[in-house]
């Protein structure tokens, strides 16, 4: 390649720093995002991992029954009975496992027996207990092991005393020994003998699983088979991956939205990119017309522009990895804060970069770069070379493109709505749509701002020559102005559309808590996990409670989880209060016909499970019991936001006839008139001092707590969103900014003509800003369209729930700001220049 | 359709310069273009030393026009982000020659036009007659046989054109390259060897 060619591109871009730097800030916030969104979900996904592999251990499988575990009884037969024919019998090792709290910190209990353990690492990771603390493990009451970090984290030195709250009950426990050097699996972890967690949470005689490792081998399905036929019914053998799978599945659906989110950005910014580079192309179309007429040839002028792209490309990308790692990190806390709030109790200590993430990242920057320089440098050099600047020839095919371009965003739009009528539960489709939309608004904006452009310098211009020229400019720079603008409209399009649907949410949720909060206090025994066994009430207390003074009915229930198809399934067993039972608003069944056959022993399922497990009225589900597989049939679907994998309700009595669980978690209580809650609060609470901790709250205080927890959930969602259209402003106003300045000259005629310095700088700035709405008037019913698709596509098909549209002003107002904010900047600098800029200078020809 | 060319025809002599007048709109530069194979002709044939230029594809015109051509223009088109002596070094590293030796040939080449010591200036800090002297350099420095001028005092003063008008022409007849001078100038046109005029498409000697 011909050197001097490299020289004045590699010149070129050094003279255009601000085009330059504000194209790599688009394309590296564009990046940055998706490296942000990985880094944030596989650091969340890793420490899960690492946890489920610490508890886990070297076990291949696990023995598991009900809610309230296995008999340990079973453990012991395991041990002592050999299983015939097999040569290479399995090893066994007991778990208890439950959820405690220390201070303000929420950890994983595991009960464990060191030699069974130890048996059945044989070399495994297991955590090793030194011969002095193994005797205090067994013998010292409260015995407890934990990492060097999470002591650090809880201020605790060896052989502290502190207290653990479990289920509201408050125990003492002492730190005996502290594991070294251990992954950051074990950060979330607190180790102790089996007896005292049976003791600790009260499962005498249970066992939350038996971990099983089989030998691995030829032999292993066989040894697998054998084992499962010795098992009681209600109790199965599982594969120990398949456990962890299922719990990471539960947050598919919310790691695809956010992944959805950064792909949003990465569209925008490759809108972004594509118009600085073209614009880079088509500043340059003059000096491209004098090199080919000089008998540089296609080849090289092409190899020359995409070299450009590709270096933008790597250095945008290099830039928005180190980027990514820095939001990302940030992200990390807002992801898992989430997940704890919705799925799973995890500690993330560390941040993990997936390895195909930087690969993602690097193609995502080169491909967009590349994909962008490509078309305006085809344009440019698949025409005759011109030893002038054809612009007349130039924006008469950009206004034709324009044209064109309102025929592909039908074409686009319908494409959307077959993909959506020709595919029922896909979310992949469901996002493929929602793309097809965005990218549809942005082919109709180009033709939007012309006709707006010609329109008002056809009105405006009358009363003023220098208000047509400045509409006049816009309708006629379409090559400059279109891109831009079309990509702004497609980051407010989806501003306003996440903000409708989140606030269409945010008022379903509100509607819906205000239905089913029906009772004036609630009451349930603390913890993490909301159907953990481990959470019920003392049952001299729970007598108490019923009794106190003012209490006019009450809804009692005892969270468990169930083994479905599919995995584990929350189900709350009830006891309803005659008013609870309008608080289900059924969207399938009818009440005069659901709530009798709830009664006699069928389930009602929320919105969300009917959606993931296909199920509906009239259905049967089959759960293993005690006594063996027990087959539900389905009463009712009712509607439910508090789960997005969904629950089901079953009566009290039945539960407790099959599970032979007599606890109750929580309990609804409706006052008599005149009664205050205030006053039975403090009543219960004075009745509960001394016996068990409990969590007491008036509905309006539940409300409260759950609109926070949803406030919370969509905070990654707004920080995505604001993320994107942080890049469609700053595109814009690298855009308006050249396009502005490459103007300076045809302004400076104007000001030597007559114009004021200010009238310049208020021409310019009036053309940004009409930009600005323009793109926000293509967007609002855009906006529109793209919540109607979030809100019955997306969440229908990520999450089964439906939400009602909720429309106000609040929802288009950042869209405003942002649209005015970005486009009135973007004509700051150039209007300050141009109204300073000496005209003699700026008149001067060549 | 408008026909801009109707049955032009001449025949120009190695070593020859030829001005070509007509009025605006009459076809000069579009004839210029034919003649370098930047466009092509509906019909009709060009041919540069016997070679048939119109009937070549894309990439062989550029071959050709890079290597045979040369071009002076009424706004000069140099490089921006090249200084005076990259934009004349730009036409030997097009046709393969590079390093020093074209170092060396384009500073010779700045220097007989005047401009050896403005080799690394920057190119709009030169004036319009020494911008078209680096136009002209970069023209001739790769030793074309024709060279292709559209009205090339067009942007300059009378005193000016009177420097560089020179440099041009016994640049071209130096090498013994022939020279096309499109131009509106007559008292310019009257220092060809022959001049022709463009007018209802054909090319006709004109009485200047």
């Amino acid at each position: 390649m011909v050197p001097t060619l490299w020289a004045a591109s590699l010149r070129h871009l050094l003279r255009h720093p601000a085009q330059l730097a504000l194209a790599l800030v688009g394309l590296s916030v564009g990046v940055a995002t998706i490296v942000a969104v990985d880094i944030a979900t596989a650091s969340s996904r890793r420490a899960f991992e690492l946890s489920m592999d610490a508890v886990n251990g070297p076990a291949t499988h696990q023995i598991v029954g009900g809610p309230d575990g296995v008999d340990e009884q079973l453990y012991v037969a395991l041990q002592t009975q050999p299983i015939a024919g097999i040569s290479d019998p399995p090893a066994f090792a007991p778990v208890i496992e439950g959820y405690v709290n220390v201070g303000f910190h929420s950890l994983r209990l595991i009960g464990m027996d060191p030699l069974a353990m130890a048996d059945l690492e044989s070399g495994g990771d297991a955590p090793e207990v030194a011969e002095p603390q193994l005797t205090r493990w067994f013998t010292q009451p409260g015995a407890l092991v934990m990492t060097d970090r999470t002591a650090a984290t809880l201020g605790l030195l060896q052989g502290a005393s502190f207290g653990l709250d479990i289920g509201g009950k408050r125990s003492t426990a002492v730190l005996i020994a502290r594991l070294h050097g251990r992954g950051a699996g074990y950060d979330s972890l607190l180790l102790t003998d089996i007896a005292q967690a049976q003791e600790w949470l009260g499962l005498r005689g249970r066992l939350s699983r038996i971990d099983v490792r089989v030998a691995p081998g030829p032999g292993s399905a066989r040894v697998a088979s054998a084992l499962r036929a010795r098992l009681p019914a209600g109790v199965r053998l599982q594969s120990s991956d398949t456990r962890t799978r299922e719990n990471l599945d539960m947050t598919g659906a919310f790691t695809t939205n956010l992944k959805a989110m950064s792909l949003l950005a990465l569209l925008v910014s490759t809108l972004l990119i594509y118009g600085a580079i073209s614009f880079a192309v088509l500043q340059r179309r003059r000096v491209i017309g004098i090199l080919r007429a000089l008998g540089v040839k296609r080849s090289q002028v092409l190899a020359i522009v995409l070299s450009e792209a590709a270096v933008l490309g790597l250095v945008g990308a290099g830039l928005g990895v180190l980027l990514g790692l820095a939001i990302g990190r940030e992200l990390v806390s807002l992801v898992s804060r989430t997940i704890n709030d919705l799925y799973f109790v995890v500690a993330v200590n560390e941040t993990t970069l997936p390895s195909g993430t930087v690969l993602k990242a690097v193609l995502a920057g080169l491909g967009t770069s590349l994909v962008a320089a490509l078309l305006p440098a085809l344009e440019a050099v698949g025409s005759t070379p011109q030893l002038g600047m054809r612009r007349s020839v130039l924006e008469a095919r950009a206004t034709g493109l324009a044209r064109r371009l309102v025929m592909v965003s039908a074409a686009l739009a319908i494409v959307a709505g077959v993909v959506i009528a020709s595919s029922s539960r896909s979310l992949l489709a469901g996002f493929l749509a929602l793309f097809l939309l965005l990218l549809s608004v942005a082919a109709l904006t180009p033709a939007v701002l012309r006709s707006l452009a010609r329109a008002a310098a056809a009105t405006l211009g009358r009363a003023s020559p220098i208000a047509r020229l400045a509409f006049g400019d816009i309708a006629a720079s379409l090559s400059r102005t279109g891109v831009a603008v079309a990509a702004l409209g497609m980051a407010l399009a989806a501003m306003i559309g996440v903000s409708i649907m989140v606030e269409s949410f945010r008022e379903s949720l509100h509607d819906w808590l205000a239905r089913t909060m029906r009772a004036d206090i609630y009451l349930t025994a603390p913890g993490a996990g909301a159907n953990r066994p481990e959470r019920k009430l003392d049952p001299h207390l729970l007598s108490d409670l019923l009794a106190t003074p003012g209490v006019a009915a009450y809804s009692m229930s005892r969270g468990s989880v169930l083994e479905m198809r599919g995995g584990p399934v929350p189900v709350n067993a009830v006891q309803l209060a005659p008013a609870s039972y309008d608080a289900y608003q059924l969207v399938e069944g009818d009440a005069a016909h659901t709530w009798p056959a709830f009664r006699r022993g069928a389930i009602v399922i929320s919105e969300p499970l009917a959606w993931r497990l296909r199920l509906k009225v009239g259905d049967t589900v089959s759960v293993p019991a005690p006594a063996g597989p027990h087959t539900f049939s389905i009463a009712g679907v009712y509607r439910e936001y508090g789960s997005d994998r969904g629950n089901a309700l079953m009566d009290l009595r039945t539960y407790r006839s099959l599970w032979r669980d007599d606890a109750v978690t929580s309990l609804g209580f409706y006052l008599r008139p005149g009664a205050s809650a205030r006053q039975v609060i403090a009543d219960m609470q004075a009745q509960a001092r001394g016996r068990q901790a409990l969590m007491i709250a008036s509905n309006a205080d539940i409300r409260a707590l759950s609109m926070s927890i949803f406030d919370r959930t969509f905070v990654i969602t707004r920080v995505l969103n604001w993320l994107a259209a942080g890049v469609a402003a700053i595109g814009l106003l690298s855009s308006l900014l050249a396009w502005e300045l490459e103007r300076s000259r045809e302004l400076a005629i104007v000001r030597a003509l007559g114009l004021t310095p200010r009238g310049a700088a208020g021409l310019i700035e009036a053309q940004t800003g009409f930009m600005g709405l323009a793109a926000l008037l293509a967007a609002v019913p855009a906006g529109l369209l793209t919540a109607l698709v979030l809100i019955d596509v997306i969440n229908r098909r990520a999450f089964g729930w439906r939400i009602d549209l909720h429309l106000n002003g609040a929802q288009f107002s950042n869209a405003l700001v942002l649209a005015l904010l970005a486009s009135l900047l973007a004509g700051l600098y150039p209007a300050l220049r141009t109204a300073r800029a000496p005209l003699a200078t700026e008149i001067r020809e060549e | 359709m408008h026909r801009v060319l109707d049955g032009a025809d001449a025949r120009i002599e190695a070593g020859e310069t030829v001005a070509i007048l007509g009025r605006s709109g009459s076809g000069k530069s579009t004839l210029l273009n034919l003649i370098s194979g930047v466009d092509r002709p509906d019909s009709g044939a060009i041919e540069l030393n016997g070679q048939e230029i119109s009937s070549l594809g894309e990439p062989a015109r550029t071959v050709l026009r890079r290597g045979r051509m040369g071009f002076v223009y009424q706004f000069f088109n140099l490089i921006p982000t090249l200084d005076v002596e990259e934009n004349v070094r730009l036409a030997l590293e097009l046709n393969g020659i590079r390093g020093a030796q074209a170092r060396q040939r384009s500073a010779a080449m700045l220097a007989q036009v005047g401009l050896g010591d403005r080799g690394r200036s920057a190119v709009d800090s030169l004036s319009g007659g020494e911008q078209q002297r680096v136009a002209i350099a970069r023209a001739l420095v790769h030793e074309p046989i024709l060279l292709l001028a559209d009205e090339p005092t067009g942007n300059l003063d009378e005193q000016t054109a009177a420097h560089v008008m020179p440099v041009l022409l016994s640049g071209a007849r130096s090498r013994g390259a022939a020279l096309l001078i499109v131009t509106h100038d007559i008292a310019l046109a009257r220092r060809a060897d022959r001049v022709l005029e463009l007018r209802e498409g054909r090319l006709q000697p004109s009485a200047v």
